[in-house]
């Protein structure tokens, strides 16, 4: 079954003056999902943001919300809580999360209804007298947040909603993001954290040097990028272990661990299996346990990123 | 309310509720007209009583030079020379002047009286020496010829010259109404870099704070910078009204009682100028309702604000640039100095303007849109007509105004769309050009 598309994006360029941020970029991206938008700094992620933000133009090509092309009417729609954040630090909390909400299209009078429910929700309930400057960078982070979903957007594209965060928040603020995508909400979120990616996205996409370099869900890419690789712990001797089979394999790594006990990371080679390897070895050895060594995110980032 | 009314609100009501706005709304006119009395209060003589020594070598003064409280004559003593009383002059710190009066003074108009002194005199000290000096003259002439004093007296009159346009006789003696022009050029001057710069700090604000983003991201870059331009102007007028008001309240109240014994006209009238060689100190009040009758207020105060607005439009566009090209107010100085010369070039070149307001650099000066508000405004209130500026050339100059400044917000608009968003990098002129092609 084809999940429907919220944001599709077909030939994107955009170029500055002095490089190309963008070049033909084709991404869609499902509804309800945590879509992570990936890639080392300076690859063009946020100006592809500010695209879909319509903060900035694209060159050439076309977005799509929802199978409409991108127009004012969607700005609504979209909640963005940017990198580069901040609030007017001289004005009130409840000041401005009331103007930023009316900014987003809330009446007054929703925006005050949603605003105490988040505040409750968060434990803000004292902050709206308080002015910017005295809150904690933490504490701005969840007004930041708030401000960012109140309107209920369809999308939410969230640039490093966590950086800065202690683990508590941090924690905090991955559940609602979780609990939003429970409510339909599609997510994008751009970060080099790649705990959180694998944590709580579905999909990711990889833009390097203005290209997208990948696009998939986390178990495809993954799988894409497994190499074969199996940790072994046995027990017995090493030469017993690495006599027993002939061919079809090499030996990436080996540690003692302890005495008699060891620890190997082989790679199998073309159509060798595990299966025949254990068999081979079964009789020399005793084997404890047997993984196998799956790349996380982080390992496909790197070799995606580096392999050229 | 749509989003650039909010915008504007936010930007209005944050700057209005400032204790400093607050303040400055009532202070500001209380300074003003505190300068205003200090000024007039340091030019005024501070020395209550002038001791002068008088070399009369002709003998002919000591019974016709008038003699007063405040200007004190004595005469030097008998047989001594010039030279001998200068140093008596020197010597006696009781004395304030050494007058010397040459002997053919009083019978040939060749000869010069000398004022010798310790510490320079006003101009109003030399004024008053010189005209009981030119005084004692003409009264010795009047009996040496045998002239009636009452005759004299009758003769002896002071005429103002009335300079009339022919072709619109209301224009009359217009030099004397730039003052208005110079007060309300000021204060376009003032009004524009005020505000203006609000509009730059505001930029750099929403940039240093990294809210701007989330901004842009529910209204455009242009509007988000039209809307603030329009809420700090607002503030500027609103801040224009309170002191209009607070001023004509002082006006009314304060200001009569503070004023009361120095512009009563009856004690003036016992001012020592007998025989008068020019209108002078009397003529304040004189003054006062000449511009109160003769200026046209109705059409000065629509062209102030018209200018004004028009003004401050233009500079505050290309200030909100300059706010998103940098990172701090520190790296504004290279941007902000191509702004300020014209203006103050324009407020230097103001009385050039008054002297001859016709003139063809009047009529530049007051047609390019970056001096026009000032310049103009001194032309307008030097009266409309032949005299000064048409108004044809008024409404051309309105024109120009309104054109460059839909031209340059435009530019400012699209260097501030970049600028705003680019962070850590002190930009260049030749990054403000790139941006601008881009």
């Amino acid at each position: 079954m084809f999940s429907k598309k919220i944001i599709e994006i077909k030939g994107l360029h955009k170029s500055y003056s002095d490089h190309k941020a963008l070049d033909n970029i084709n991404l869609s991206i499902d509804e309800s999902k945590i879509f992570g938008l990936l890639g080392p700094n300076g690859a063009g992620k946020t100006t592809l943001i500010r695209i879909i933000n319509q903060i900035l133009e694209p060159d050439q090509g076309e977005v799509k919300f929802a199978g409409e092309n991108l127009s004012r009417k969607h700005i609504h729609s979209i909640g963005y809580l940017p990198e580069e954040r901040g609030l007017y630090k001289k004005m009130k909390v409840g000041e401005q999360v009331l103007y930023l909400a009316q900014l987003k299209g809330l009446s007054k009078k929703d925006a005050k209804q949603k605003l105490s429910h988040w505040f409750e929700k968060l434990g803000a309930e004292n902050w709206w007298n308080k002015k910017v400057e005295d809150l904690s960078k933490g504490m701005a982070q969840k007004i930041q947040f708030i401000t960012t979903v109140l309107h209920e957007p369809k999308v939410l594209i969230l640039d490093e909603p966590l950086s800065g965060l202690d683990p508590v928040n941090s924690l905090l603020i991955k559940n609602e993001i979780l609990e939003l995508k429970k409510k339909n909400t599609s997510i994008i979120l751009s970060t080099h954290d790649m705990n959180s990616v694998e944590e709580i996205c579905e999909e990711v996409a990889i833009i390097h040097n203005s290209k997208k370099i990948l696009q998939g869900s986390i178990n495809e890419i993954k799988k894409n990028y497994e190499e074969n690789l199996w940790t072994i712990l046995y027990s017995g001797n090493q030469m017993n272990f690495t006599n027993a089979v002939w061919g079809g394999w090499e030996l990436k790594n080996h540690t003692n661990l302890n005495q008699n006990i060891n620890k190997a990371e082989i790679k199998l080679l073309n159509d060798f299996t595990i299966n025949k390897f254990i068999k081979g070895i079964v009789d020399h050895v005793e084997i404890l346990e047997i993984n196998k060594k799956i790349p996380s995110i982080n390992d496909v980032f790197i070799k995606a990123t580096t392999d050229e | 309310m749509s989003k650039i009314g909010l915008i504007i609100s936010r930007e209005y009501l944050t700057r209005v509720k400032k204790k400093t706005f607050i303040l400055m709304s009532f202070l500001g006119p209380l300074l003003i007209v505190g300068f205003v009395l200090l000024t007039s209060y340091l030019s005024q003589e501070n020395k209550e009583k002038y001791e002068i020594l008088v070399v009369d070598e002709s003998h002919l003064f000591d019974s016709i030079l008038r003699n007063s409280d405040k200007y004190h004559l004595q005469w030097a003593p008998n047989g001594k020379n010039y030279d001998e009383v200068q140093e008596i002059f020197k010597k006696d710190d009781q004395l304030d002047l050494l007058v010397y009066l040459p002997l053919n003074l009083i019978k040939t108009n060749s000869m010069t009286a000398k004022c010798l002194y310790k510490e320079i005199p006003s101009t109003g000290v030399q004024k008053h020496l010189s005209s009981i000096i030119n005084e004692a003259i003409e009264l010795y002439r009047v009996n040496f010829n045998n002239i009636d004093i009452s005759t004299y007296k009758s003769i002896k009159t002071k005429i103002n010259l009335d300079v009339v346009d022919i072709e619109n006789k209301e224009n009359r003696n217009i030099q004397r109404k730039a003052f208005v022009g110079i007060a309300l050029a000021f204060f376009i001057y003032g009004f524009i870099f005020l505000y203006s710069v609000q509009v730059m700090r505001g930029v750099i604000e929403e940039k240093t704070n990294r809210i701007v983003e989330v901004i842009i991201s529910s209204v455009s870059s242009f509007e988000l910078m039209m809307a603030k331009i329009i809420g700090v102007g607002l503030v500027g007028i609103t801040q224009f009204i309170i002191w209009a008001i607070v001023t004509m309240i002082m006006s009314i109240t304060i200001f009569p009682l503070i004023i009361k014994d120095k512009y009563n006209p009856s004690l003036q009238m016992n001012s020592d100028e007998l025989v008068n060689n020019s209108f002078k100190i009397d003529s304040n009040n004189e003054a006062i309702q000449f511009i109160i009758n003769e200026v046209q207020w109705s059409y000065l105060i629509v062209f102030f604000i018209l200018f004004f607005l028009g003004g401050y439009l233009l500079y505050s566009g290309l200030m909100a640039a300059i706010g998103a090209a940098v990172d701090e107010e520190a790296d504004t100085q290279q941007f902000l100095l191509p702004l300020t010369i014209p203006m103050v070039f324009a407020i230097l070149m103001a009385s050039k303007v008054i002297d001859d307001p016709s003139s063809s650099l009047a009529f530049w000066l007051s047609e390019i849109p970056f001096t026009s508000p000032i310049i103009m405004i001194v032309r307008i209130a030097m009266g409309i007509g032949d005299s000064s500026v048409e108004m044809w050339e008024i409404i051309l100059s309105l024109f120009l105004l309104t054109i460059t400044f839909i031209g340059t917000s435009w530019l400012s608009g699209r260097i501030y769309r970049k600028g705003i968003l680019s962070y850590g990098k002190k930009a260049s002129y030749s990054d403000l050009f790139k941006w601008l092609k881009n």
